[in-house]
Formats: structure tokens, C-alpha cells, sequence
């Protein structure tokens, strides 16, 4: 049931982002470095172990002599440590520089918002009529910076887009910022990389990067209301979700469904995944994780919604028209 | 083979514990052949379900009107009056049927096992029967003393 | 004639006619002579009366001449009215109305009228379940009940006439204004911000209660009734359908602004003036954007609805600043010239002195501590919030001052014409306030903020003499409690205001000294009133019942241990006594005969 994720897509050594080719300029010289490093050091040792005894005749001169003799290797490997050190230092701060100065000018700005066991995502916009909320499911233009607005709802979370980006902490109460950028289209693989409860190993996101004009008719698309229900069988599903449970917590914009608890549902079916990525969307898995969600997360905030099969088929026709 | 079957029993005994974030009114109800209002709240004496009630309390408004248990629109929850009775039945309806005075009916917005552990909350209001499993802190401006550390007081009309 | 033939020039002679009759209807409304016809007592709401009998050299002889019980419980907030030998008053919930017969002394009671409303209105009351007053017409009582329907009862007999349903309380819309009457129309508006109820004013015909218009504070220019003749004054309220683009989403929808406060009119300029409230919900977070047209002013023409001019006083409101507090009409020597301004005392703290013809703002200066903003751009009308304390979702915020109800809540205030100062009752506290997300579900409060408000054990009240030529304080007194009761002032030079503690008070209109004092049975939130009965005499008049946001601590029998309780408020009056009789009165005082 958990999404299936191929190395290219959650794999930290494969660097697509602007960010997380500046760390990789960092780290692979930092494990060739190391692996040297390490390889010196144990050549050293096995040198030291296998190399022929000195003369026990306890003549003090004798000593001096090997003291003498071992100053220039020790001052040698001193000055290639220090040598290294600085090196790395100077990748350090530079991989720090590089990653300060991803420019955010004309970033899209999105607040990152993490919950028990969840993201919330809200574009926004200097126009307030233009931003719009979605869910677990983060699409960003390529080659535009993004600037990440990352807050916590509950407890400590961590967003991780290891392809993308370095990690950030989203602590409640003290929000944190992070600019992204990715130059080609393509798919990737998040995770919260800070334990949060249960289900911390089911708190997936997927991101999607596009082309400007694709992702400008994405988020034109997101911005309309809820597509109307289409028939009489998905209109009962909407008097259903407006009257009952689910308006308690989700949000589907233009209906009276004005929950914020919850994933907002405006668009659902426009979405690859259910539940922060641990189901497909399909019509049959929303309604298995409307009937039992603690069957695939146990512990998640979602109860566990008893309906006659009729209204249940009517729920999961509506949510499934919410393109 | 006494000690084998022992530790078999011993193993065994742990897989009977109720897994917490699962409704259990429903399937004790079924249990017991009783109808919702007459049973007592499975929740009483169990945090886990008290503390996810006090958070519901937030998320579906009730803290709007009833603030921490000292009222505003809706009546004080702290206090030892008690319009249509203290006990777990009261409260459940209350909360399902709502009450002529303004409390909304909030039976077709909650699962019933919600509905159990809201009342399991708010009956740690007011010191309630067990301070043991009461929630002790709070993720807001502590504006009045945590629920596990409040006396049941009578109102008084100074 | 023939001169006025030419259009403009026989518009400017008009204008000019138009402008000296409203000097003298201005000077005419602040003379409501031996009447009380409207809770604010004439247009301009400036609670002023022409009756001098009582004056400072006599008022320490003022005695209680009547007192009769209302019925009701919980805060009295509303004015009564006096119209040849009756007065009529309503109560809070269960929104009874009274009128008693002046030509007696002991003012029997002419006859009782009941509405019933539901009671499960009151669960959807923010701050009690008040009524701040009637409105009177063409022989009828006009009635605003709790749960939002609009009554006519005939003045003669109490029996009903009509009766209009206005709004769904079930949705959490309540009714809590005073109906304004405006030729022959009842100009009635709604509360609810607190459960995001959409705000709107409505014109009921008088004598059938037939809806004429209805204008939203919030949604489509169509909606607003803003057309072809809307011009407000500073550009960022300039553009269409900004009742829906400053708001994200469908949040309009549920986004407040309702009109509770009391209505001015200006007959010269043909232009009702109305506040809206705050926007839903508290947390500003979840509505970016200027939220129009919440926490402002609207200029409206009476007969159709249509807005002339608008200005916010808090865009996008961060600490629930309805900006619904009265607007008083007068004229004052401004920069050599008599202008025709409005007096605006806001809950942001600053007193607004506005041109009421094209909402330009003359002065905004500050009457009370303010920590929330740093001034008022005259340039572009923008109030200048200051950015440390802005709540912002999932974090607490400090030390807000003025707090949520603001430097002076729906107190109503009263201007002089004699000393040309404006008697603010007001209060002057702070609180701390947290912030989250709030689903909006219909009939639940739509909040997202939890507050604790506090203010010094000594001296939450004021009661403040605003002079708004030199724009700044003339006296001030302090009281224990905020002062939630309105202000009445008198050509005996006198200004009136009630405690929450139970003084009923009186006060040299020039120095503020203390000349009489009178212990009520209860605090008070009224409205005192002036007028002359049948007997040629003055009297004064004010509702005892302590309540109100203020006095939901008592009125509600809130726990105190709670400092969240009623809306945060129970942390600032854990102190108020409750009265050993809980059950609210009209008092009238005299000079003994």
C-alpha cells in the first residue's frame, strides 16, 4: 500500500534541486576526501603494524634518532589534516553561500504546514482572492524559485525533499523559511524526516515539477471552487459531507463544507495519492479510508465513519468529480 | 510444559488489549445489547480518548462558547451546576440531541464514538471522576488551572 | 428663477439652501425638546438634551421617583423611549417590551407585549443576550428580537401588527440593534460576526414590514449596493467586487461585517451612516486581505440602500475591532472653516473626526494607550499596525492594547453643544491573545483565538471629554470597571453615565466634577435618557441590570476561575459583585416636588 518509491524518486544522492546539487557539490568531495583520508590512516596503521622492530638496545641516542626521524611524516600528516580541513571548511561555507543565495526574487510563496499526520499547503498570492489550499501533493515551476514558508500545527515535524532540498525542522510556534529551486520537470519523493507519532512513516508528499505553463494551469485550476456535482447520486454525496462529519474538518471551496482540520478536498481527485501517500486514489480506497482509516494509519485523527452503503457510494461518487 | 504454557498466556494476554484509537463503544455496545444512552461511557477512565476529546472540544467549536470550562456564550463546564444532570447519559445527549437553551445538536456531525469521548472529556472539567487520567496541560494560554489539577467547586453566587 | 434655470447654478443655490437648513436640523436634532424618540435621541446621536431644569446647581437634590422591575434578567443594555405620555422599553431576551404611562408618578404599566423568540437564540448571543433599544413610527413600536425577526407592536395598545423573520438564528444571526427609523422605513441590522454570519443592514417598510433593500457588508458590488454613485475617498476602497477579491476563496461568505451599532443620519446630505463589524474569524490568518467591507463606515442613501462613500477603520481587523461604535454628526471650526464632520471614537483606539460628505479623514488621534498601532496615514486612510503585535496562527502574542473590545466598545458616547466636548465611556485594558485555525460550521462561533484580557485592578474604566478642536482630552475619570453603560448629556450642563458596580452618576459637564451619585440595586449597562412628562417636569431615565461582553461574568454565571471565559473578558472582571437581585429595573429619577 505504501507508495512504491523508485531510488530517483526519495533518493538524497541523486541532486535535482538547486539546493541539493549544492549540498552534493559538498558532500561527494567530502566523501572523496574522507575516503582518503580514512585510506592514509589505515594504510598508516598496517605500515605501523608490519614494519620491522627497532634494535631493544635502549640507547637513548638511538630513541632521539627515531623521534627524529618521525618529526617529518608527523608534521607532514599534520599540515595535509589541517590542509583537508580547511578545504572542507571552505566547501562548507561555500555549499552554505550557495544555498543562502538561491535568489527568492519573484518566488512563489507557499506556507508549508505541517500536521499529525499530514502538509498542508497554501499558495499564496499578493492578491488574496488568488491563493488557494491544497494537500500532500506540492507542485512547483521549474526553474522559478519557490520560497517555503514552513510552520508545525501540533508537534516537531521535519520537511525533507531529498532529491530537492536539505532538511528543515517545523517547529510549532516558531516558523522557518527555505527557498527552492528546480530547474527541469519531474517527480519527487517527500517524507517527514522528524519523528511525530504513529504515523510519521506515513506522512509522505509528493512533488511535481513542471513546466511554467503547466504548473500556471494547475494552479488556475486549483483556484476555482468545487466542481458542482454532476448528478443526483454525487449531489446527495455533497448534502451528505455538508451536513454530516466531514464539513466538521475539510474544506471544499464554494460549498458549506468549511473545515480546517482536515486535508482540504476541493480538489481531491486531481491528486495522485490519498492519505499523505499511503494509498492510490481510487474510488475504492477512499472508501475503505472513510469506513476504517485506522486499517491503513492506525491512530490518525480521521474517525472511522459508519454509513449505509448508499450514502457512502453517493460520498465517494461526489469526492471522486472533485477534479 | 507448566512454564511453557504459562509464558504462552502471558504472551497471550498482551494481544487482548484494546488497540486505543479504535471506536470501542461500538463494539462494547454490541456487547452489551444496549442502546447508546444507556450505557455508561466507555471512555471514563481512559486518557488516550480524554485527551483526543479535549482536542475535538477545540477543533469542533465547543471551546468557542464554553471556553475552558468557564463559559461565555454557552454555560460554564468547571462549576458543579448542571442543568440536565452530570452523568455520562446527560452529557452524551446533550451533545448528540442538543439542549432547548441554545446548544446545538451535534449528532449528525460526530461519529458516536466521538460523540463518548467528548463527554469523557468534559466530565474532567469540573474535577470529574478521576483526576488520574485527566489532562494536565494545555496547548494554549493557560488561562485557568489543567483539568487534572481542578477541585469540583460549587458555583457560588458571590 | 430664472437664474435657477441654469443647472449649476441652481445647484449650488440648492446646496446652499441644503447646507443652512443642516446647520439648523442639526441644531434642531440636538434639541429632541421634552421627548426621547430614538435610542440615540435625535439623528445626529448626540445624546443630548435641550431640558435644563436639572443643572448643576440643583442636581444634588436628584431622587429616585419610580422604579419598576422589567421582568428579565442579564444585561440591560437598551434605552427606553419617550413619546407623549409613554415610555417604552424593551428587555434582553425574552426581548419584552413595556410601556409605561408617564402622566402618573408611579408610572403604572400601560400594557406588556411578549415576542417569545426561541430560546435557542440565546446560544448564539456573543456577548448576552442584549437589546439596545426600539424604534418608534407612525404609532408603532418597532421590536428586533434575538432571534432575528422584526416586529411592529401599535404604541396605543401592544397588540402586534406585523412581524417579518430576517434572518436564521439557527445559523448563529441574532438582532441586538436598536431599529433606526428613517422616514418610512425601519432600518434594522444584524450580529453574528462571532459565527461568521455575513453582516447586512435592511430597510422594512414601516407600516407593512415589507423588505425595501438589503445591503451586505461583504460578497459582490451588486450585493453591497455599491453602484455608479460610490466614490470613497481613498483609492485602496476603489474597484470592483472587492467584498469578494480581498478575501480568499469563498471566506466572504462567512466573513462578518455585521451592523449592530447604532445608525446616524444627516437629512441635509440625505446619507445614513453605519459601522460594520469585525471580520470572521478572529484569526486573521486564515482571511488575508483588507476583508472589505468589515471594521468600517458606509454613507448610504436611505431610500435605496445605495453606498455614497466608504472607509476602514482596521483593514483586515487582527484583534477584533468591529468598527460598528456611533458616529456623531456635528459641525466644528476646522482649519478656519465650519465643517460638517463625524465624531468617530473607534475600538482601534483613535477618535476619527471624518467629513461626512466625502469620508475624508480630518483627524485620527488617539484617546487611549495604543501598542497595536502606530497612527493613522492621512494620506492614504491606512491605519499603520505595527507588526510585533499581529497574532499569527499557532503563536501567542502579548500585551495587545487596547484589547479585543477595544478603547471603547458599543457605549454609546454623547456630545454638548454647550461645552463642545464628545463624553466617551470607555475602558482601557490589554490582553494576550493565541491564535489557530477555526472550521466554520453554521451556529458554531467561528473564533480561532483564544484571549485573556487584564487591565489594572484599579481603573478599568474611563470616562473620558474628548475636545475634538484641540483634539485632545479635556477631563477624565477613572472608574473600577469599564464604564458599559452609554452617556447622556444636558443643557443644565450635566453629563450622565451609570457603573457596573451600581452608581448612577452625574457630573459637571465642564470639569467633569462629581455633583451626584446614586446607588441602583444593580450594575448598570443603560442607556440614560432626558425628557419632560406630561406634568412639565425633567426626569431622568436608565435600565439597572448588569451585563453585557462586560458583565457576562455575572449575567452568565461564568466560572472565574476561567480567565478564557466570555470571550476572555472573565480575566479582567473576576471582581464584579453580582447583585444579590439579579432581575433588571427601569429607574427615573427627578427633583422632589
Amino acid at each position: 500500500m505504501i507508495e512504491q518509491t523508485s531510488g530517483d524518486l526519495h533518493a538524497a544522492l541523486t541532486a535535482v534541486g538547486v539546493g541539493a546539487q549544492r549540498i552534493a557539490a559538498l558532500w561527494w568531495p567530502s566523501l572523496w576526501i574522507c575516503t582518503l583520508v580514512f585510506c592514509a590512516v589505515i594504510a598508516g596503521l598496517v605500515l605501523a603494524l608490519t614494519r620491522r622492530g627497532r634494535a631493544q638496545d635502549g640507547s637513548t641516542a638511538a630513541a632521539d634518532d627515531g623521534d627524529r626521524r618521525a618529526r617529518l611524516p608527523i608534521a607532514a600528516a599534520v599540515a595535509v589534516s589541517v590542509g583537508l580541513l580547511v578545504v572542507l571548511m571552505a566547501l562548507s561555507v561555500g555549499a552554505d553561500r550557495a544555498l543562502a543565495k538561491i535568489d527568492a526574487a519573484g518566488a512563489v510563496e507557499i506556507e508549508v504546514i505541517g500536521h499529525q499526520w499530514w502538509w498542508e499547503l497554501r499558495y499564496r498570492d499578493p492578491d488574496p482572492s488568488r491563493s488557494f489550499v491544497t494537500a500532500n501533493e506540492l507542485h512547483l515551476p521549474a526553474g522559478r524559485p519557490v520560497l517555503l514558508k514552513l510552520s508545525a500545527a501540533d508537534v516537531i515535524h521535519s520537511f525533507w525533499l531529498p532529491t530537492l532540498a536539505g532538511k528543515r525542522d517545523l517547529i510549532p510556534g516558531s516558523p522557518a523559511t527555505l527557498v527552492l529551486r528546480v530547474d527541469t520537470p519531474g517527480r519527487h519523493r517527500g517524507q517527514c524526516a522528524e519523528f511525530c507519532g504513529l504515523q510519521h512513516a506515513h506522512m509522505g508528499l509528493l512533488a511535481i515539477v513542471e513546466t511554467p505553463a503547466a504548473w500556471a494551469a494547475w494552479a488556475e485550476r486549483q483556484r476555482r471552487p468545487a466542481a458542482p456535482p454532476g448528478d443526483a447520486r454525487a449531489a446527495r454525496g455533497l448534502a451528505l459531507v455538508e451536513q454530516g462529519s466531514c464539513a466538521m474538518c475539510h474544506n471544499i471551496e464554494g460549498t458549506r463544507a468549511n473545515g480546517v482540520h482536515g486535508p482540504d478536498l476541493s480538489h481531491l481527485a486531481s491528486r495522485e495519492r490519498l492519505a499523505a501517500g499511503t494509498l492510490a486514489n481510487e474510488a475504492a480506497n477512499l472508501a475503505a479510508w472513510i469506513t476504517n482509516p485506522h486499517r491503513y494509519k492506525p491512530g490518525v485523527t480521521m474517525p472511522a465513519l459508519t454509513y449505509p452503503a448508499a450514502d457512502l457510494d453517493a460520498i465517494v461518487a461526489y469526492l471522486s468529480e472533485l477534479e | 510444559m507448566k512454564r511453557r504454557l504459562l509464558l504462552a498466556g502471558l504472551l497471550l494476554s498482551g494481544c487482548e488489549r484494546d488497540p486505543w484509537y479504535l471506536p470501542a463503544s461500538s463494539a462494547r455496545l454490541a456487547n452489551d445489547g444496549g442502546s447508546a444512552v444507556a450505557m455508561a461511557n466507555p471512555y471514563t477512565r481512559d486518557a488516550q480518548a480524554i485527551a483526543e476529546g479535549k482536542r475535538l472540544f477545540r477543533w469542533y467549536n465547543c471551546a468557542g462558547c464554553h471556553a475552558a470550562g468557564g463559559g461565555g456564550m454557552g454555560v460554564a463546564l468547571m462549576d458543579e451546576r448542571w442543568r440536565y444532570g452530570a452523568d455520562d447519559r446527560a452529557i452524551y445527549a446533550s451533545i448528540v440531541d442538543g439542549r432547548p437553551n441554545g446548544m446545538p445538536a451535534f449528532g449528525a456531525r460526530l461519529s458516536e464514538d466521538q460523540a463518548w469521548r467528548l463527554a469523557a472529556y468534559v466530565r474532567t472539567m469540573n474535577g470529574g471522576p478521576n483526576l488520574a487520567v485527566a489532562p494536565s496541560r494545555a496547548d494554549d494560554l493557560r488561562a485557568s488551572e489543567p483539568e487534572a489539577r481542578r477541585e469540583p467547586r460549587a458555583a457560588s453566587d458571590d | 428663477m430664472l437664474l435657477l434655470r441654469r443647472p449649476a447654478l441652481r445647484q449650488r443655490v440648492l446646496g446652499l439652501l441644503l447646507s443652512s437648513t443642516a446647520l439648523f436640523i442639526t441644531a434642531a436634532a440636538a434639541d429632541v425638546g421634552d421627548e426621547w424618540p430614538m435610542a440615540t435621541g435625535d439623528y445626529a446621536n448626540t445624546r443630548y438634551s435641550s431640558l435644563a431644569e436639572i443643572d448643576t446647581s440643583n442636581v444634588q437634590r436628584l431622587v429616585e421617583i419610580a422604579r419598576r422591575p422589567t421582568g428579565a434578567e442579564r444585561g440591560h443594555e437598551a434605552a427606553p423611549l419617550v413619546i407623549g405620555d409613554r415610555l417604552y422599553l424593551i428587555t434582553p431576551w425574552p426581548n419584552d417590551v413595556l410601556a409605561f404611562d408617564l402622566r402618573r408618578a408611579d408610572l403604572p404599566l400601560a400594557w406588556r407585549y411578549a415576542p417569545a423568540p426561541d430560546a435557542a437564540a440565546q446560544g448564539v448571543a456573543c456577548c448576552d443576550v442584549v437589546s439596545r433599544g426600539l424604534g418608534y413610527a407612525q404609532g408603532l413600536v418597532i421590536v428586533a428580537t434575538l432571534d432575528a425577526q422584526a416586529i411592529a407592536v401599535d404604541a396605543a395598545t401592544g397588540t402586534e401588527r406585523w412581524r417579518t423573520p430576517l434572518g436564521d438564528f439557527r445559523s448563529g444571526e441574532t438582532i441586538t440593534m436598536a431599529p433606526t427609523i428613517v422616514g418610512d422605513l425601519a432600518l434594522i441590522g444584524n450580529s453574528g460576526g462571532e459565527f461568521g454570519v455575513r453582516g447586512w443592514l435592511k430597510a422594512l417598510d414601516v407600516a407593512s414590514g415589507a423588505v425595501r433593500w438589503e445591503a451586505y457588508s461583504t460578497g459582490p458590488d451588486r450585493d453591497v449596493r455599491l453602484g455608479p454613485a460610490f466614490r470613497p475617498f481613498y483609492a485602496s476602497d476603489r474597484g470592483i467586487d472587492l467584498g469578494v477579491r480581498t478575501w480568499p476563496g469563498d471566506a466572504w461568505q462567512h466573513g462578518g461585517g455585521n451592523v449592530w451599532g447604532f445608525l446616524a443620519y444627516d437629512p441635509a446630505l440625505d446619507l445614513v451612516f453605519h459601522g460594520t463589524a469585525n471580520p470572521g474569524p478572529w484569526n486573521p490568518d486564515q482571511r488575508p486581505g483588507d476583508n472589505k467591507w468589515t471594521s468600517g463606515v458606509f454613507a448610504r442613501r436611505p431610500a435605496t440602500g445605495e453606498a455614497v462613500w466608504f472607509y476602514q477603520w482596521s483593514p483586515h481587523d487582527l484583534h477584533d475591532y468591529d468598527g460598528v461604535n456611533e458616529n456623531v454628526l456635528v459641525e466644528l471650526p476646522i482649519g478656519g472653516a465650519l465643517r460638517a464632520v463625524l465624531l468617530h471614537p473607534d475600538r482601534n483606539g483613535y477618535l476619527y473626526v471624518l467629513d461626512r460628505a466625502t469620508g475624508q479623514v480630518l483627524s485620527a488621534d488617539p484617546f487611549v494607550e495604543i501598542n497595536t498601532s502606530r497612527g493613522v496615514d492621512l494620506a492614504s486612510g491606512r491605519l499603520l499596525y505595527d507588526d510585533a503585535k499581529t497574532p499569527r496562527s499557532g503563536e501567542m502574542t502579548r500585551d495587545i492594547c487596547p484589547a479585543s473590545p477595544g478603547a471603547k466598545d458599543w457605549q454609546p458616547a454623547a456630545w454638548s453643544p454647550r461645552t463642545r466636548l464628545l463624553y466617551l465611556p470607555h475602558q482601557q485594558l490589554c490582553q494576550d491573545a493565541r491564535t489557530y485555525p477555526a472550521s466554520h460550521v453554521p451556529g458554531t462561533p467561528f473564533l480561532g483565538a483564544t484571549v485573556v484580557m487584564e487591565g489594572s485592578r484599579e481603573g478599568r474604566g474611563r470616562f473620558t471629554a474628548w475636545d475634538p478642536v484641540a483634539r485632545r482630552i479635556a477631563w477624565q475619570r477613572r472608574e473600577r470597571f469599564p464604564v458599559w453603560s452609554g452617556a447622556l448629556a444636558t443643557a443644565g450642563d450635566l453629563v450622565f453615565y451609570a457603573t457596573m458596580d451600581g452608581e448612577f452618576k452625574a457630573l459637571d459637564a465642564h470639569d467633569g466634577e462629581l455633583l451626584w451619585s446614586h446607588r441602583l440595586h444593580a450594575g448598570s449597562v443603560g442607556q440614560p435618557v432626558a425628557y419632560r412628562a406630561p406634568d412639565g417636569h425633567e426626569y431622568i431615565a436608565i435600565l439597572a441590570g448588569v451585563g453585557g461582553w462586560a458583565g457576562n461574568v455575572v449575567a452568565g454565571d461564568l466560572d472565574r476561575r476561567d480567565g478564557s471565559g466570555g470571550g476572555g473578558f472573565v480575566a479582567a472582571m473576576r471582581d464584579l459583585p453580582a447583585p444579590s437581585d439579579r432581575r433588571g429595573a427601569l429607574y427615573v429619577f427627578g427633583l422632589p416636588r
